[in-house]
């Protein structure tokens, strides 16, 4: 490591970067039909029947990674972020352009590749650590502690085959990264093992960074990239849509994908409702959410203010109606179901159209897919003039960091602190 | 460490390979370790197994040849034991060779290592067994009283032909075995023929002129011929027939290794 620092600050192009991505391509050929044998493919091949279709997985990256830097990549599903790991971790050659890094790289994308289930834990250490680079002697160096770490001391000289997933995975992820690597590449943090295990896994990729380990992270929780990231990556359909801080790209492709979510339940909430029942002697005929300006939304943030329409018309004059909503969670939950006449809202005569409004002015409710119900009934309910069902969908969504994670809602509440002992000065917050 | 990866670097790749090989011989020398382990270590007769193999296979060939078909070859059994050896590591090494490369590509996709180390771990695989068959041929030449020659120094430059021969058109065949599933199936079915049309169970005398012709057109007959000009007959190989087998070995090599490194790119590349 020594010796590469020194080398690479002589070298004037690097100018620093462990990672340099030069217009990177990666095309799949993707064979239009399976032509699974080579008697096949000849006689297809003479009468020039083989087909293939191109897929770009990446198109055109450029891309530098300083040493030390933590990049996040972000991006649907799809979008060519393992793609462009593998191509770092050099298992893809690109299609065309060039990448090039230096130093030792640790690819936490498969853990435990090659293991032999034959073979013992043991063994398997040596076979791992071969695979990833390692010599035999930094092996025999680290043998104890990757022993230790893992946790599997007990079953080390067992077959591998006698383990369960979560062991083999705490087996690979102690191997991988044995050694500090120069580049880290992480698929998601990794779910491995139990909770201890986890933890204790996140805190070496903390120490890693620490001691300057220059790290490539895939996550789809944008709480995590904003938390370890210096950097952000935004890849869609291949192409790198923009790189820069991570405050800002987050907010970014979350506006975006909060924009595509929008228009598909904005198509869902126009649909007649499933769940519909009742005389429709008063009719509910039209229901919107918007925002308070009046704008119709689908996704809202924690805290903002929500105003639910109902438009009605009424076929024949009633007195004493209730109008009343619903809302639940998507696992079914039922949060709050308010109506006017538990408000004390005198509903007079209706006949013809109109309209009934419900305002949120403090939307408490936190991430989540939640449904508003709407109904219209006579005064002691025994009447249902008309009935949706969990019919009009809206998302929260929650990107501020420092807002509310646990639970459905947020009460809003304030903490308080006092304390016994006797100090200058107050404590506050 | 040399740590660098530059996927536009100049050179050659196939030249790149080797670099690249010697720096993952520690996982070379372990997966030619743990195939000789666990092959040794499931069976309860293990090595012996080996070892006997080859004798019983002999003791087979002897009788049903020269009892049936009648030709007379001065200790026969010796004769067939060598054809088989260098019949046996060919066709056992391409045979696994395919076998290990379709589990390693599905590695290749995974992470990085050299992609030629599959097949030469499975060649010095088949070279270990090789040499370990080599001892009941020692102790058939002794019970036959065949004479030791000095010619059997020059076994080691036989075997690395033989191993050269085999790691090249292993690599060829092998790659192509990734791509299409019944390219195993028609490769046994290919090498029962060639084994018949290598000089192994008959000496070439006894052919008809015109079918010996197309015997020589069989490159393993060239390097079978060296193997029993030292063993069997213990006369020094002329100097064209070594020419000849140093040629076809080194060319097989070279293209294979050649057709491989510039192919393998693709292996990670397959769905």
């Amino acid at each position: 490591m020594s010796w590469h620092t020194a080398f690479r600050n002589q070298e004037p192009d690097r100018a620093g970067s462990i990672i340099d991505l030069e217009k990177v391509s990666v095309r799949y050929k993707v064979p239009q039909e399976k032509i699974p044998s080579l008697k096949e493919y000849v006689i297809r091949w003479l009468k020039r029947e083989v087909h293939y279709q191109d897929f770009w997985a990446l198109k055109n990256i450029n891309l530098k990674v300083d040493s030390g830097e933590v990049v996040g990549i972000i991006g649907p599903n799809g979008a060519g972020k393992s793609t462009l790991l593998k191509v770092v971790a050099r298992v893809l050659k690109p299609t065309t352009g060039r990448i090039r890094t230096f130093g030792h790289i640790a690819p936490l994308l498969e853990l435990g590749a090659g293991f032999d289930p034959e073979l013992t834990g043991r063994e398997n250490i040596y076979l791992n650590g071969a695979i990833l680079g390692y010599s035999k002697s930094e092996i025999n160096e680290r043998l104890d502690s990757i022993v230790e770490f893992s946790g599997l001391q007990e079953f080390i000289d067992a077959p591998l085959r006698t383990y369960s997933t979560g062991m083999f995975a705490r087996l690979g992820f102690s191997v991988a990264t044995a050694k500090r690597p120069d580049v880290l590449i992480v698929d998601e943090i990794l779910g491995v093992g139990d909770a201890e295990f986890q933890t204790r896994s996140y805190e070496r990729i903390q120490e890693f960074r620490a001691s300057g380990t220059t790290i490539l992270l895939v996550s789809h929780s944008m709480d995590r990239v904003e938390e370890m990231c210096s950097k952000v990556v935004w890849l869609d359909g291949g192409e790198l849509v923009s790189l820069g801080s991570p405050k800002a790209i987050i907010s970014d492709y979350l506006g975006r994908t909060t924009h595509k979510e929008a228009e598909r339940l904005a198509e869902k909430i126009h649909r007649e409702p499933l769940q519909r029942w009742g005389n429709r002697k008063i009719e509910i005929t039209h229901v919107y959410i918007t925002d308070g300006h009046g704008h119709e939304q689908a996704v809202f943030r924690t805290g903002e203010k929500v105003i639910l329409h109902m438009e009605y018309e009424a076929h024949e004059a009633h007195t004493s109606l209730i109008f009343g909503i619903a809302i639940h969670h998507q696992d079914g939950t039922h949060i709050t179901g308010p109506n006017t006449k538990q408000a004390g809202l005198e509903i007079p005569a209706l006949e013809g159209k109109g309209r009934v409004t419900y305002t949120i002015p403090y939307l408490p409710l936190l991430e989540g897919l939640y449904h508003f119900s709407v109904a219209v009934v006579n005064q002691d309910d025994s009447e249902i003039f008309d009935y949706h069902d969990r019919a009009y969908p809206f998302r929260v969504v929650n990107y501020l960091a420092n807002s509310e994670k646990y639970g459905l809602m947020t009460l809003s509440g304030e903490w308080g602190l006092s304390t016994d002992q006797q100090q200058t000065g107050n404590v506050s917050r | 460490m040399h740590n660098e990866y530059d996927s536009d670097a100049a050179g050659f790749p196939a030249i790149r390979e080797l670099f690249e090989l010697w720096r993952y011989r520690d996982l070379l020398r372990l997966i030619v370790n743990n195939s000789v382990k666990t092959r040794y270590k499931r069976s309860v007769l293990g090595i012996i197994w080996t070892l006997l193999n080859p004798l019983l296979n002999t003791l087979v060939l002897t009788i049903a040849f020269s009892q049936i078909l009648r030709f007379q070859v001065y200790n026969y059994p010796i004769y067939i034991l060598v054809g088989l050896l260098v019949w046996n590591f060919f066709a056992q090494t391409t045979t696994h060779a395919m076998n290990t490369l379709i589990w390693g590509s599905s590695l290749l996709k995974r992470i990085y290592v050299p992609r030629t180390i599959f097949s030469v771990s499975v060649v010095g695989n088949g070279l270990i067994n090789f040499c370990l068959a080599l001892i009941p041929l020692v102790l058939i030449m002794l019970v036959m009283k065949h004479p030791f020659s000095p010619t059997l120094t020059l076994l080691p430059v036989a075997i690395i032909f033989m191993a050269m021969f085999t790691l090249g058109f292993t690599l060829m065949i092998s790659t192509l075995a990734v791509y299409f599933v019944d390219v195993v199936e028609m490769f046994a079915i290919l090498l029962s023929a060639w084994f018949y049309l290598t000089p192994i169970i008959y000496p070439i005398n006894i052919l008809p002129e015109k079918i010996a012709e197309i015997v020589k057109l069989n490159p393993v007959y060239y390097i079978l011929q060296l193997f029993q000009s030292i063993i069997y007959l213990g006369e020094w190989p002329s100097k064209e027939s070594v020419l000849i087998s140093g040629i076809i070995s080194s060319f097989t090599f070279l293209v294979g290794w050649w057709f491989f490194t510039k192919r393998s790119d693709e292996l990670a590349y397959r769905i």
